[in-house]
């Protein structure tokens, strides 16, 4: 730590840092635009501005910019000298010359940095008399809305849109006062990171377009904190509701899993809680078949299922990747563990189950997004972060400059000085190597990609661990561009100080897992201490359901054919998305009675006797685990309305109706986790993912409303002039007012980003222990896997090469950002994303069939016949086809398989 | 305490016939009948309000029939006794005051929580809402008296306008600037 | 792009002088806008095509200096100076004949596009003031009488040669 002195007080600082950084995180207001924690900086906007002194004696000093400042010892600066304070206000009214002042019908207005920051200099009074220059809007696609007005030109926005997150389409035109931030023409932003531009923008210029078909303001809406349920990376988010529906998602900063920034697919994805489709009250089907339906009342559901249960034989529950842990967990106690499946089918477990396996195993437990931040050498084996787990793209685009940054030079600068770090790499990157069938949108920053069947990927993956430690089992019969490109990569991972493989479900494939394991353990071998395996899963919960240990769908099948099992209770669960249509029809017909939650309605809820209305992320309380194993914790924004209840809760009460088992208890969060923690060990840290419902500061609970929150008494006020009692939460230490304690929560409960003075969502600084830095008071979750240290165990063997069909392709699944996740493509905003059903071919296979681009292509696959447009991707190994997974209307489940043509 | 008691003088003839007192009584009432009269016959009457007065909270449109509140929640935001809530919307594209962007949804105002504080009145920034002459406000149901954005034009009518800030913002985007 | 052959030839020398392919990308935009007289957006997508760029990376660099011209201008190009020495000699009267003559406004081309009238900044021969550019040519000490006769000969060649190519007014 260094010592400087700020206005004649000593400090303590980080000499990592610059002193802005630093005077922030002491606590200081100091204004600033262009400086970003995340984007460093480029002393572009002038407005950090501070006296430096040279030592104690000088008593003139230089005006300096405190972002391009680093701290150094002995340092000495004032943030409170006139000339100094007279700077920054002049800068801002020259920021604010060409300004509209339309603050009134901004969306930022009331969370805007400008504003804070104009108030914050002191400037209020405009001198300049001469006419604004005004610009063209561009419409920016279903997500951003666009008003180039009011830019204050401090190219944040062009600074993470293409440096930071690799997009092409929005730049900076033109030159003095006309400087435009857009595209080249209207349309849609392509980088599916564009979202973060509403939270990047320091005023209204790029706002959340679906925000504003709903509009409140930030201080009017009550907010809590979330965990996307979009993938199974587990962003923090802030869920924020206004009469009774979701009004938007905001970033919560996560140190170790999203830092500031979000996807697009999680920040516009919420709209399917107001779909007109989800489910709001028990629905009852007198007949299965004949699409009649009735709705309830909850005790006629409950009475109903009472008769199910005394008449059932015997009764199984299918859990879900997508409910949370303690949704799972009831069922699980309700059926008994030997009659739960996890909700997937047998391909999909047996990788699943292979990547919880990978994960235990791992040296030092599964990576994080961070680890994968600082990586400086990269090896994705099977999967497509971009499309399966968005922000894990966006972290692993920042560790291409870690390589070339450390070499000579680089490392002698500072890693805030953006511009100079950005001069000083130019385009080189480091090593990252992506093996996966298809092109991805990576590729442009891979040093090398293998593009190869399922089985060849597992195989390169062996190769490289073979070629890192000659103990681990050697490949036969490799190709040489294989075995050559396995060298490099192990050269690469070899060399590095903090090699990393990335490796998950996306392939089905147990054996792509167990070679990226290997890999890591090779590399633990040969000495590399800071290797990691990152795995990616697909759904929010994925890896919580796994630990849970269900039987696959098909086991089900079994039980449902002997009789042993007639009654099925399917928890959040499409099953048609998972089998085949065929497949799913059997199971469905082959139980007697179907007792179904979700919140949406689904082609399985349709089929079920009795549906009852689950909360979504929006309404319930629950955890989910998250990629690395952290369990996290999702608040309720919404007190749920209607008959809606929490999956947990009315599994508790169907327990309790049909007394199968002492769940009658059960009507509280922590007495779910309670018995959790003490049937399954492993998941025990879970209760400590936030503070349990009882916890208080100072005898106060945490308020969900802020404290302005306006229209409080007129809301309600026509059907009573008293003020209706506020809804009370037994499961969580918030309360849904704006009552209660009025200092920081813990980072788990922080449900809005406020300080005096900062009302946009930069007031974030001054809830980190340092900026940038973890989270006050402790980074929320609790890690569930610890992680196996250099024991390594016995791996599956290597998989033999693929033989060559002349007959048929081999159809794998792809992913799209936009479409895969059943949930968000529910959003219409994301739905206007979701491109047109496809079928990605080899051009040299398209040629073989006499196919062009667009032309129709009709696969048998098994029993399945699916038909769509050919896409052509030159990328694309022939022998195989890509088939898009999960997409909304046509999806194709079980893959990988084989499929003929037919004509 | 001391007491005085204080002699009552004997009545004169004048004074005993009550006359003189008629008289001069009859006097003022007859003084009285032919002057102006000072009082109003509400409610056929209505007082004469002063410009500052401070009624019932009312949306007024500009004289070119444009609601003028763009629904920023500033007095919702201010309002001590929170009585206002507003629904914000959007303006259709095809409309002429497209270029501004927001409008009120809904408006409403609980007038059995207000308490004429005029607060919203000085906070908003497109002198949208006004305080003006309408004093008595009544109804047989609390519902009445939650008065919706229909009912709050209807009090507010239009009135002058010495800015059409809106009007001058699309004449500037359309006329000069346009620099991409 | 339908460009001139000396022009082909030229943007193939000028870009291995670079370590960089990108680098070239403001002589190439330089000699495209020699050979068409102004930057289409089929030039924008043409040079980035060449230099390995998205079309949007070219067309940021083209709005970023006003020399770069995204619309056809007149048949020859009159950038008169403003800038205090001049002014002070006349130059805005100057500009009132050259308005006159040519029928358009500072900033805007003739109607039967002869000639396209700008303001420019100081053209460092404060000297000899008022003084204007006619494409790459300085003329120097202007008089009314003497800019009438210029704009006389610039619309006499114009109408000569209207049914030449319009373009290349700068060669």
């Amino acid at each position: 730590m260094a010592t400087i002195t700020i206005d004649g007080q000593s400090y303590e600082a980080d000499p990592s840092a610059n002193l802005l950084q630093a005077a922030l995180t002491l606590g200081f207001d100091l204004p600033y635009f262009c400086w970003h924690p995340a984007l460093g900086s480029v002393g572009a906007c002038r407005q950090c501005a501070v006296r430096q002194y040279r030592d104690e004696e000088d008593t003139t000093g230089q005006i300096v910019m405190a972002c391009m400042v680093p701290v150094a010892d002995g340092l000495r600066c004032s943030i409170v000298e006139p000339e100094a304070a007279e700077f920054r206000a002049e800068v801002i009214e020259w920021l604010m010359s060409n300004h509209p002042h339309d603050c009134p019908v901004c969306d930022e207005g009331g969370e805007c940095h400008l504003q804070d920051m104009t108030v914050m200099t002191g400037h209020c009074k405009r001198r300049f008399r001469f006419p604004k220059r005004t610009f063209r809007n561009q419409y920016l696609g279903p997500f951003i809305n666009h008003e180039m007005n009011r830019c204050i030109q401090c190219y944040r926005c062009v600074r993470f849109y293409g440096d930071y997150a690799g997009g092409s389409d929005l730049v900076a035109m033109a030159a003095h006062n006309h400087v435009y931030f857009g595209r080249h023409e209207e349309g849609i932003l392509e980088n599916e990171f564009s979202g973060n531009l509403v939270e990047i923008c320091p005023t209204g210029v790029f706002t959340d377009k679906t925000l504003k078909h709903h509009y409140s303001r930030k201080w009017d809406m009550v907010s809590s904190p979330s965990v996307c349920s979009h993938c199974a990376v587990g962003c923090n988010t802030i869920a924020s509701t206004r009469y009774g529906s979701v009004r938007r998602i905001l970033n919560r900063y996560h140190h170790d899993i999203n830092g500031y920034f979000l996807c697009d697919r999680g920040r516009f994805g919420y709209t399917f809680t107001d779909a007109a489709d989800r489910l709001r009250r028990p629905l009852l089907h007198p007949d299965r078949e004949r699409d009649v339906e009735t709705v309830a009342e909850p005790a006629e559901a409950m009475k109903r299922i009472r008769e199910i249960f005394s008449e059932a034989t015997g009764v199984a529950g299918i859990g879900s990747p997508r409910a949370s842990l303690e949704s799972n967990y009831a069922l699980r106690n309700l059926v008994g563990s030997g009659r739960f499946s996890s909700g997937l089918p047998r391909i999909e477990h047996d990788a699943t189950t292979a990547l919880l396996e990978a994960m235990r195993n791992a040296p030092d437990g599964p990576g994080s997004l961070r680890d994968a931040e600082r990586a400086d050498a990269v090896l994705i084996l099977g999967e497509d972060p971009n499309n399966t787990a968005p922000r894990l793209a966006l972290a692993l685009r920042q560790s291409v400059r870690n390589e070339p940054i450390r070499a000579d030079a680089g490392s002698r600068i500072p890693r805030w000085h953006d511009r100079a770090i950005r001069d000083f790499v130019q385009d080189r990157k480091g090593p990252l190597f992506i093996a996966w069938p298809a092109s991805t949108r990576l590729d442009d920053l891979a040093a090398g990609t293998h593009r190869a069947a399922p089985d060849e990927i597992a195989r390169l993956g062996f190769a490289v661990a073979h070629a890192i430690d000659p103990q681990s089992p050697a490949v036969t019969d490799l190709d040489d561009s294989a075995s050559d490109l396995a060298s490099r990569i192990a050269r690469a991972l070899k060399e590095a100080d903090r090699p990393m493989v990335v490796s998950g479900t996306a392939l089905r494939s147990p054996a792509i897992i167990a070679a990226a394991a290997a890999t890591v353990h090779a590399l633990r071998r040969t000495g590399s201490g800071g290797s990691s395996f990152l795995a990616v899963a697909p759904e929010a919960n994925t890896i919580g359901d796994a630990m849970l240990e269900g039987a696959p769908l098909e086991t089900l099948e079994q039980q449902l054919e002997s009789g042993e099992v007639d009654t099925l209770v399917i928890l959040e669960n499409d099953i048609y998305r998972r089998l085949p249509a065929p497949a799913t029809d059997r199971i469905i017909s082959k139980a007697r009675r179907i007792i179904a939650l979700d919140s949406i309605a689904t082609a399985t809820t349709n089929r079920a006797d009795v549906v009852l209305p689950a909360g979504s992320f929006a309404e319930s309380d629950g955890t989910f685990v998250n990629h690395e194993g952290r369990a996290q914790r999702f608040f309720q924004p919404l007190p749920p309305a209607g008959d809606v209840l929490e999956a947990w809760r009315w599994i508790g009460r169907i327990a309790a109706e049909t007394g199968t088992s002492k769940q009658n208890e059960w009507d509280r969060l922590d007495r779910v986790l309670t018995a959790l923690a003490r049937d399954c060990p492993e998941l025990a840290p879970a209760r400590d993912a936030a503070p349990d419902a009882a916890f208080r500061a100072n005898g106060q609970r945490f308020p969900r409303a802020p404290r302005r929150f306006s229209g409080r008494t007129s809301i309600l006020s026509h059907l009573s002039v008293h003020e209706p009692k506020p809804p009370e939460d037994s499961d969580s230490p918030l309360s849904f007012t704006m009552e209660g304690h009025s200092g920081q929560p813990p980072a788990a409960l922080v449900s809005h980003y406020w300080s005096p003075g900062w009302n946009s969502s930069q007031a974030l600084n001054k809830f980190q222990s340092e900026v940038a830095g973890p989270a006050r008071g402790g980074d929320p979750g609790a890690r569930l896997i610890p992680g196996n240290g250099p024991n390594e165990r016995p791996s599956t063997a290597i998989p033999a090469p693929v033989p060559d069909d002349d007959q048929t392709l081999l159809a794998v699944p792809c992913y799209e950002v936009f479409g895969s996740d059943e949930l968000s493509a529910r959003a219409p905003a994301v739905a206007e994303r979701i491109p047109k059903p496809y079928v990605a071919l080899a051009p040299t296979d398209a040629e073989h069939h006499g196919l062009d681009s667009g032309d129709s292509l009709n696969l048998l696959i098994g029993e399945l016949r699916v038909s769509a447009p050919v896409r052509l991707d030159p990328k694309l190994p022939p022998g195989l086809c890509g088939i898009p997974a999960g997409m909304p209307g046509w999806s194709v489940p079980h893959l990988p398989a084989r499929a003929s043509v037919v004509t | 305490m001391a007491t005085k008691v204080v002699e009552r003088k004997p009545l004169n003839l004048a004074e005993r016939s009550y006359l003189p007192q008629i008289v001069g009584g009859l006097k003022i009432t007859f003084r009285n009948m032919w002057k102006p009269p000072v009082t109003l016959e509400y409610p056929e009457q209505r007082p004469n309000i002063p410009d500052r007065y401070r009624g019932v909270p009312t949306l007024v449109k500009d004289p070119n029939g444009r609601e003028k509140c763009v629904a920023c929640q500033l007095c919702e935001f201010v309002c001590p006794p929170r009585a206002i809530r507003i629904d914000p919307g959007e303006i259709p594209e095809d409309s002429e005051h497209a270029h501004v962007e927001k409008a009120p949804r809904e408006f409403k105002i609980d007038m059995l929580r207000c308490i004429y504080c005029g607060l919203c009145e000085e906070v908003c920034p497109e002198e949208a809402i006004f305080l003006q002459d309408t004093f008595s406000v009544n109804g047989l149901s609390r519902a009445e008296l939650v008065f919706n954005k229909k009912k709050l034009y209807q009090l507010g009518g239009t009135l002058p306008d010495s800015h059409y800030k809106w009007d001058k913002k699309r004449d500037a985007a359309e006329k000069g600037g346009d620099e991409h | 792009m339908n460009l001139r052959a000396e022009t082909m030839e030229h943007i193939d020398a000028t870009i291995p002088r670079y370590p960089h392919k990108r680098s070239a990308v403001m002589p190439l935009l330089h000699a495209v806008q020699r050979d068409q007289g102004y930057i289409s957006n089929e030039a924008i997508a043409w040079v980035a095509g060449k230099l390995g760029l998205e079309p949007v990376n070219v067309y940021e660099v083209v709005t970023f200096y006003p020399f770069f011209r995204q619309a056809p201008i007149g048949r020859r190009h009159i950038r008169l100076c403003r800038t205090l020495s001049c002014a002070l000699c006349g130059g805005f009267g100057i500009a009132e004949v050259l308005e006159e003559a040519f029928e358009c406004r500072m900033g805007e081309t003739a109607p039967d596009g002869s000639a396209t009238l700008e303001w420019a900044e100081c053209l460092a021969s404060c000297d000899k003031g008022p003084v204007l550019m006619l494409d790459d040519d300085l003329h120097e000490n202007l008089t009314e009488e003497g800019v009438r006769e210029l704009a006389r000969t610039i619309r006499a060649e114009n109408a000569e040669g209207s049914d030449s190519s319009m373009t290349g007014n700068n060669s």
